[in-house]
């Protein structure tokens, strides 16, 4: 082709440009810079030293084993309720397209506003939670002051939060199903359980896959939400990686910092990328 | 409507109400409360409704920083979706358009951006290298590069629509590339354009983590560091506090009231494949 | 003088050819129709014309100028599309005058000519509507408009009547002729359907896979078709065409007969066979025979004559109009 293209490449440039000068340089600099014992002032070569700190300090591991833990609950939950709240919200109810976007608002609201707000709500003694719970004789929990049950109330708040961007994905993708599927089956006679399960389920399951993908990336990666509600405590309790990242920035530990980037980038690719591949062959098989 | 719709649909509104609604509901009545009422926030009705007054105050709190915090997450808002659009608009249509090794490579290299967390001290010290950081500009290049997948993917994905006959009546009419792109296809990709805007507006002013990171010092100060700075201040004035999570509210709202449709066809993209 | 000649033309998508060496000269002011089968690289060859798709090898000359690697722009010539291709966010007039606009001619002069062409084709009331307010014919009209504005040397037409229904086929095949008379510019235009060739073309190329199987008037192509694939696509209904026993008693590989040039009789002739079939068109008919030595076979007879099926019938064909055909 001795023409020149009418779609030349150098539309690419300008977002070329920016992406890769501040997104991907970074990335493949963090690689360099976790190697090193990295402060404001100088970077010196220390091998493989920050690693072996992160999984030898007992703060750091449980940093790591809370990120794991908060994305696999926020996942779950969040394709579970996502989808018995699209397949109620397609089902025809009353109030239905209020209910929808009383549903999803959640997730364009502020997520320091939303950690604000239930940090008061989830307050042990005072807290509209367990002043609620306290008049129907419940002795509600130290939500948010318990080191065993904070990082489970963050998560808690999350899926409250994203809980409307999976419904509104399941409801995008429960619209595609053809009615005639249903209609086959019930002049077979599948109940509504077998409806369910051997219809709605297989056939939704393009928006399952895309639900769990955006939920364990988003989990892996929260940090506005737990910062503005524990700030990782109470101690270390509900420190993620995205979290640590952020205090040993802040202490001056950039090297350290960095290979906590390293090391999640690392989880996401080696957790996401295999899983994806999964989901999608399963989604070939339906 | 059925009777089980019925009754199924007030309760669900019930405990939607009581779920995603009542919490909202606390906010605005604690913004409108007296410091010493919200001092321990509930349900219970403002004695006296201080609207107004919490609204003058939060403003004046230090020095007008929200007017000004205001003003940089509107300025980096509307600066970063400025080229956005265009940038992305320019990359899915060549990809589209042009399938080869090339476009093969930038599209899986587009992609990762969706995935890899940003390697956060790395870019901090490019940005001092190259001088911007703290300051607006680097920050809406930043908030540029960490949306462009997003936009780049909606906008293919938009294209593949624009039949090809439209370009190439085009070339025959004469048109350089700059032209088939401006004239033509840009405007074609007004839908997609307005989702986009929408979506990454809402996305990058709810952005927390990138300006407290990128954009420290209290002269930059943006919207959602508002509250996380006076989070501390406050804590003798939580009607302030509320008050704060209220304004910075009401700009999503607007927005989910007037654009529905884009944010749920932007929100929804990827989930159906075709 | 904007004739139009190719020489040698190749076109390859990787290791596969798609147009295997054309060689082709269409004259000033000829009406020229490329026709073939869908996939025989019709389209490919004409947007190889235009420049909107590269050439492997050979060259492209318009006007006497060798113009194989010029921009389409630079070429002079003018393209409508099957789809039309109008853009759908400009109006009537801005989609005519868009060309002009490219080419920073100034308002006035924009003005006039859209006008000028307007009037040429009654697009004067449709001018500040926007493409989708528009019928399927009117879209079409305003495509040529803007092939015209441009005032090029060759128009380039693909498949321009295929999104149309019959009745407004049959108009629009008209006022293209005449058109080319009122303008008498060069025109290239591409086809599936045999009939658009047939009554339009002053020329007909027909193509069969990549290559040029017989050039020439619309009655050439159906007295005197070179090849068997030519005889089988011009004409309707499609010529008999017969290998193997058959073949052989005429001393050739392939023998061929039009259905009209066949003699039907009810008791003698050359060939016996069954009616299987009675097609009535009004003015003919069409009988699908069954004999037994040959196979099945169509004959034309007037419309007024009629059997029913399971007659038998006797066939003979026309001696002057027979075909025979050996490959080498």
């Amino acid at each position: 082709m001795t023409q020149k293209s009418p779609y030349p490449y150098w539309f690419f440039l300008p977002a070329a440009v920016i992406f890769l000068g501040l997104f991907i340089v970074p990335t493949v600099a963090s690689f360099y810079f976790s190697l090193t014992y990295w402060d404001p002032f100088e970077a010196r070569f220390a091998g493989w030293d920050n690693y072996v700190q992160f999984f030898s300090e007992p703060f750091l591991i449980r940093g790591t084993l809370n990120t794991l833990f908060f994305a696999f609950v926020t996942s779950v939950l969040k394709t579970i309720l996502g989808l018995l709240l699209a397949v109620l919200l397609t089902s025809g109810i009353f109030g239905q397209s209020f209910l929808r976007s009383v549903v999803f608002f959640p997730v364009l609201v502020s997520t320091i506003g939303v950690g604000i707000l239930f940090q008061e709500l989830m307050h042990p003694t005072e807290g509209a939670i367990n002043v609620a719970l306290a008049a129907i004789g419940i002795d509600g929990p130290g939500w948010l002051t318990n080191p065993s049950l904070a990082l489970f109330s963050v998560a808690l708040v999350d899926v409250w939060r994203g809980v409307g961007l999976a419904t509104l994905i399941y409801i995008a993708g429960l619209s595609t199903i053809p009615n005639d599927y249903y209609e086959a089956a019930r002049i077979d006679g599948a109940t509504r359980w077998q409806l369910f399960w051997r219809v709605t389920v297989p056939l939704v399951w393009p928006a399952t896959t895309t639900v769990i993908i955006l939920s364990l990336i988003g989990g892996l990666r929260l940090f506005d939400l737990v910062w503005a509600m524990t700030r990782g405590g109470p101690g270390f309790s509900s420190d993620v990686l995205a979290s640590v990242i952020y205090k040993q920035y802040q202490a001056g530990f950039w090297g350290l910092s960095t290979a906590g980037n390293v090391i999640l980038f690392l989880l996401i690719a080696l957790i996401v990328a295999p899983l994806a591949w999964w989901l999608n062959s399963k989604e070939l098989d339906a | 409507m059925r009777r089980g719709q019925l009754f199924g649909g007030i309760a669900a509104l019930a405990i939607a109400t009581v779920v995603f609604i009542l919490p909202f509901l606390f906010v605005f009545l604690n913004a409108a409360k007296s410091p010493s009422e919200a001092s321990q926030p509930s349900f219970a009705w403002p004695s006296e409704w201080q609207f107004w007054q919490n609204l003058v105050d939060v403003v004046q709190v230090r020095d007008y920083a929200l007017l000004l915090a205001y003003f940089n997450s509107i300025v980096i808002t509307v600066g970063a979706i400025a080229l956005l659009v265009i940038f992305a608009a320019m990359v899915g249509y060549v990809l589209q358009r042009r399938p080869s090794r090339v476009s093969r490579v930038v599209g899986f290299v587009a992609l990762t951006g969706l995935m890899i967390p940003p390697a956060v001290v790395p870019t901090i010290w490019l940005l001092q290298e190259i001088g911007l950081f703290k300051t607006l500009h680097g920050m809406v290049l930043i908030q540029v590069a960490y949306g462009l997948s997003f936009c780049i993917l909606l906008f293919r994905a938009f294209v593949a629509s624009i039949p090809r006959d439209l370009d190439e009546a085009a070339i025959v009419d004469g048109a350089t590339p700059l032209q088939v792109f401006f004239r033509v296809i840009l405007p074609l990709l007004k839908p997609v354009t307005l989702t986009v805007i929408v979506v990454q507006s809402i996305t990058i002013f709810n952005d927390f983590t990138h300006p407290l990171y990128y954009l420290p010092g209290s002269e930059n100060i943006t919207v959602q560091l508002t509250l996380y700075n006076f989070q501390s201040q406050f804590t003798s004035q939580l009607n302030l506090l509320f008050m704060n999570i209220l304004l910075i509210t009401i700009p999503p709202l607007l927005v989910f009231i007037f654009f529905n449709r884009q944010i749920v066809s932007g929100m929804t993209s990827g989930a159906v494949k075709g | 003088m904007t004739q139009v000649s190719l020489h040698d033309l190749r076109k390859s998508f990787g290791a596969h050819e798609v147009i295997k060496g054309v060689d082709l000269d269409i004259a000033d002011g000829e009406f020229c129709v490329f026709v073939g089968p869908s996939g025989c690289g019709k389209s490919t060859l004409l947007r190889m014309i235009a420049g909107l798709e590269g050439v492997t090898s050979g060259t492209v000359d318009i006007g006497g100028q060798d113009v194989t690697h010029a921009e389409p722009s630079k070429r002079g010539i003018a393209m409508v599309f099957q789809s039309y291709a109008l853009y759908p966010h400009l109006t009537v007039r801005e989609n005519i005058g868009f060309g002009l606009s490219l080419a920073r001619k100034p308002k006035a002069e924009i003005a006039q000519e859209v006008e000028k062409v307007a009037d040429i084709l009654q697009l004067g009331p449709l001018l500040d509507r926007k493409p989708k307010a528009l019928s399927g014919g009117q879209r079409q009209r305003v495509a040529i408009g803007r092939a015209i504005v441009r005032n090029p040397g060759v128009f380039l037409f693909d498949e321009p009547l295929s999104n149309l229904d019959a009745s407004l086929r049959g108009q629009m095949r008209i006022e293209l002729t005449d058109l080319h008379a009122r303008l008498g510019a060069t025109m290239i235009y591409v086809t599936h359907d045999q009939v658009e060739a047939m009554t339009m073309a002053d020329k007909i190329v027909v193509l069969n896979a990549g290559r040029i199987e017989q050039v020439g008037t619309p009655m050439d192509l159906y007295e005197k078709p070179a090849t068997p694939f030519v005889a089988g696509f011009i004409g309707s209904p499609k010529m008999n065409l017969f290998e193997g026993r058959v073949a052989e008693q005429q001393g050739c590989d392939v023998y061929g007969i039009r259905p009209e040039h066949l003699t039907v009789s009810d008791d003698e002739g050359r060939w016996k066979g069954t009616v299987r079939h009675v097609e009535r068109l009004g003015a003919d008919t069409i009988l699908h025979v069954e004999a037994e030595d040959i196979g099945t076979f169509l004959a034309r007879i007037e419309g007024h004559r009629s059997y029913r099926p399971g007659a038998v019938v006797y066939a003979t064909p026309d001696p002057a109009r027979e075909f025979r055909y050996t490959s080498r």
